[in-house]
Parts: structure tokens; sequence; C-alpha cells
């Protein structure tokens, strides 16, 4: 309901961004992680976030999501904080480096557990669907502890995108998959990338994500350094030898 | 209303998961169930005890059984989240994490109590004490019913620590001694026939330990949880 009345608002003001981070601080044991981190991500973008290992990238998404705690600073999603508005979970889908699933339990039985979490309808169709969409429909009665990484991982996927969130936190989601199953992704990643969703994509190695990535955003030193549309590239020398170097 | 079965649906479903969980895997309840059988032989053999000794001492030795055998779901139940990170899946979605918490206790509570139901009767003839008693029923429940709501909130508190394994018994059984004093001693009570105002303080310190602990469960699992 907050968030219907926060949409018909934003059409007589500008409308705030879909993931807006402002001053962001986080220390692990001391060692300072994000350091006053500011950046807005607009409705509708594609933003491959990238950074050095121990950047802070899995950190920025998981504060993000509300599943840490930032020292200091605020994150909005689309224009209202996630504290005290448990609703707007239901807006994030995430996916980190983990699969967030029950072991002893099967593809099936883990989907359906989270569709009746989200409140889904027809939770069981949901699911199988969420499961034939990555080609899991041969194995999704075996227990998740048999499966190899990558169908893991392909599994993760579906339970992200499972309850059609309009912001997506992808943390490496191509770590383990295998040739076929990446380019599955790409294609996914296209049809998701329109108008009403936003998805940030922490990577690595993020030369794939650039051919259809609408934005970068370059994580350095627990601060953004610079954040570029894609077709500005050129324009930013620093960030450009940044991605040939992870090549 | 709508909000209410919103937070029952929660509850519901974190239960359900946990019991589906135990049934697919067997790793928790046959555990607690062995543990809890066992110290009930070894000390009937290793003490040899006359029958008025068995009086006073089985309700101790019920509770000790009780409680290591509780503390071993628990840490099960710890383990379960922690693997894969499940427990981020959880906090992810727009479920409210205090319902969370009342899932997790009653799935703890309900395999506890399994574990007293199967190992009442074992006592009973092993101690020769009726302990098929309504009245020690109600203080089996309220006695696990504090344990197990105490124990999911430090197995919350420690799931973030990297001395986890250690640190919930370490944290437990100081937190958890009112409780296991005043189970063992109404336990005491109605084995040697004391009347149930004799009792009183002993339940009503149960039934503050419950209401105590699951408040606090209520008011701080959500703080508890967020790293």
């Amino acid at each position: 309901m907050q968030y219907n009345e926060a949409m018909t608002s934003a059409q007589t003001t500008p409308e705030p961004a879909a993931i807006a981070v402002q001053g962001l601080s986080k220390r692990f044991n001391l060692q300072p992680v994000l350091k006053d981190l500011t950046l807005e991500v607009t409705d509708g973008s594609l933003c491959v976030l990238v950074g050095s290992n121990g950047a802070g990238k899995t950190t920025l998404l998981r504060i993000i999501a509300s599943l840490v705690r930032p020292d200091s600073g605020a994150v909005t999603l689309s224009g209202m904080t996630l504290k005290g508005n448990p609703a707007l979970r239901r807006q994030i889908g995430y996916l980190g480096h983990q699969s967030l699933f029950y072991s002893d339990l099967n593809a099936v039985e883990n989907l359906n557990h989270y569709a009746r979490l989200y409140r889904l309808d027809y939770p069981s169709q949901r699911a199988a669907e969420a499961i034939a969409s990555v080609n899991l429909v041969k194995h999704q009665h075996k227990p998740v502890r048999t499966y190899s990484r990558g169908m893991l991982q392909r599994l993760a996927i579906a339970r992200a995108l499972l309850h059609d969130p309009a912001i997506l936190l992808l943390d490496e989601p191509y770590t383990g998959l295998d040739k076929d199953a990446a380019l599955a992704l790409d294609d996914r990643l296209r049809t998701l990338h329109r108008p009403g969703r936003t998805l940030l994509i922490a990577a690595h190695h993020p030369q794939r994500l650039l051919t259809f990535a609408s934005h970068v955003a370059w994580l350095k030193e627990g601060r953004i350094a610079q954040h570029q549309p894609v077709n500005r590239l050129s324009e930013t020398l620093n960030l450009q030898e940044y991605l040939r170097e992870t090549v | 209303m709508n909000g209410f079965s919103n937070y029952l649906h929660t509850l519901w479903q974190v239960f359900r998961k946990d019991l589906q969980v135990e049934w697919r895997g067997r790793q928790g309840l046959p555990v607690m169930l062995v543990f809890a059988l066992l110290v009930v032989f070894l000390f009937n053999f290793a003490l040899q005890l006359t029958p008025a000794l068995q009086a006073g001492l089985a309700s101790g030795l019920l509770w000790v059984a009780l409680a290591f055998a509780s503390t071993l779901g628990l840490n099960r139940s710890v383990s379960l989240e922690r693997e894969n990170n499940a427990l981020d899946g959880l906090l992810l979605t727009p479920a409210d994490r205090s319902a969370i918490f009342f899932g997790k206790t009653l799935s703890n509570l309900t395999f506890t109590t399994l574990v007293a139901l199967v190992l009442l009767p074992v006592f009973s003839l092993f101690y020769q004490q009726n302990m098929l008693n309504p009245r020690l029923l109600l203080v089996v429940l309220l006695g696990l019913g504090a344990y197990t709501s105490l124990g999911t909130l430090l197995a919350a508190l420690s799931i973030q620590t990297r001395t986890r394994d250690v640190l919930l018994p370490v944290l437990l059984y100081p937190l958890a001694l009112p409780v296991l004093i005043a189970a063992v001693e109404a336990t005491r009570g109605i084995l040697g026939g004391q009347a149930w105002g004799e009792l009183q303080s002993w339940i009503l310190l149960l039934v503050a330990c419950n209401i105590l602990f699951l408040a606090a469960g209520l008011l701080l699992f959500d703080t508890i949880l967020e790293e």
C-alpha cells in the first residue's frame, strides 16, 4: 500500500532512484570496507558493479538487501527505507555466494517453501515454472545436496527470480555455470532488463555483462570511484584500464 | 487481522519446513533420543540406587537428559540454517522476523517434547516412579518451553559468531539455570506427592520464564539476526 502511494506521488515529483545509497560506511573487525559510499541506480538500469577482490561489492549488495546492518548511512529503494517496512523486501531478489537452500530438501520443496513465504499465488505452480526456467526439471526431486555447483547456481537464480522482484541484486551470477548455462543467463538478463526492473550485478570479470549493461560502477577502496553509462566508458580512462586488466 | 494471519502463516511455514527437513534428513531427533536414553540407562546401571534414592534423583536425571538432548536439537537447528546460509533466505522474505523466531522455537519444542514423551515411560520403568502424571507433563512442557525459547534466541545469537559451536552451551546453561532449578524442584515435588499449592512458586517461575524469553525473542530477534 505504502509502495503504491509512493509510486503515485512520484508522478508529480522527481522520481527517486530505484536504489539510492547515501554515505554508507561499514567496518568488519575495525577494518573499513565501505567508506562514506554513495550510489544511485536509476529505475530500469542494469548496472555492473566492478572492483577487485575485497573491494566491498558483496558487502554493498548485502547491505542493500538488508542482510547486513551498515555502521552509518542509508539505503532507500524507490524512495523508501527497508527499516520498519518488511513488505518492501518483496521487491528484492538476491543471489549471493551461497545457494540459501536446505540440503536435505529437493528443488521443488525448497522453492515451494520460498514461494509460500513470499505468499505467491499458486506457489507450487510458480516453483515448477522457476525450476523449468533453469532447466532442472529432470533433477527436481533429488535432494539439493546431490547437485553440482553449476546446478545449485541455476537453482539459486531461479529462487532469486521466483517472486518477480523489481530490484535484482546478483553477486557473481556466472560462478559455476557452464557455457550453455552462462549463455542462457545472458538471455535471461537481457529479457529482465526493462523499465520497471533494476539490476545491480557484482562481477569481478564483467566483460560479458558489459555487452548489454546500461551502466558500470567501479568500487575502489570502499567508495564508488566511477559510475558511468556503458556507452560513455571511453571517457573514463582509469575505469577502461581497470576493465582491460580484468580480462 | 490480515497482518496477524500473515504472521501465523510465516510461523507455520518455518515450523513446517523444520519438520520436513527433519523428516528427510533424520539427523536431529534420533541423536537427541539416543543421547537421552543413554543417560537414563547409564545412570540407572552406574548408580545402583535404592528405591528411596531413586525418587530423589529421578527429577534431576530427567532434566539432565532433557536439557542436554534439547541442546543437541538446538545445535542441529543452528547448523540447518547455517548450511548454505539458508537463514539469509528466510531474512530476505517479507516475513516478520519474530515469526521466524516463534516458528523455530515451536519446532525445537516439538522435537524436545517428542523426546520427553519417549523418555518418561522409560524413566517410569527404570526408576519406578509414575512419570505419566498430567501435572508432571505440564511441568515438562513449561520447562521445555522456557528452555527452548531461550535456546532458540541464543542459537540465533551464536550463528553470527565464529565460536558458534561452543558459544551456545556456554551461554545457555548459566542463563537457563533458573528454568532448570524450577523444573527440577517442581518435578521432585510432584514425584514426592506434594500438593499443587506447595509447588505454585516453581510453576509460576516457569511461566514467568516462558513469558520473559518469548517476549525477548519477539523484541530482539530482528536485531540479533542482522550482521
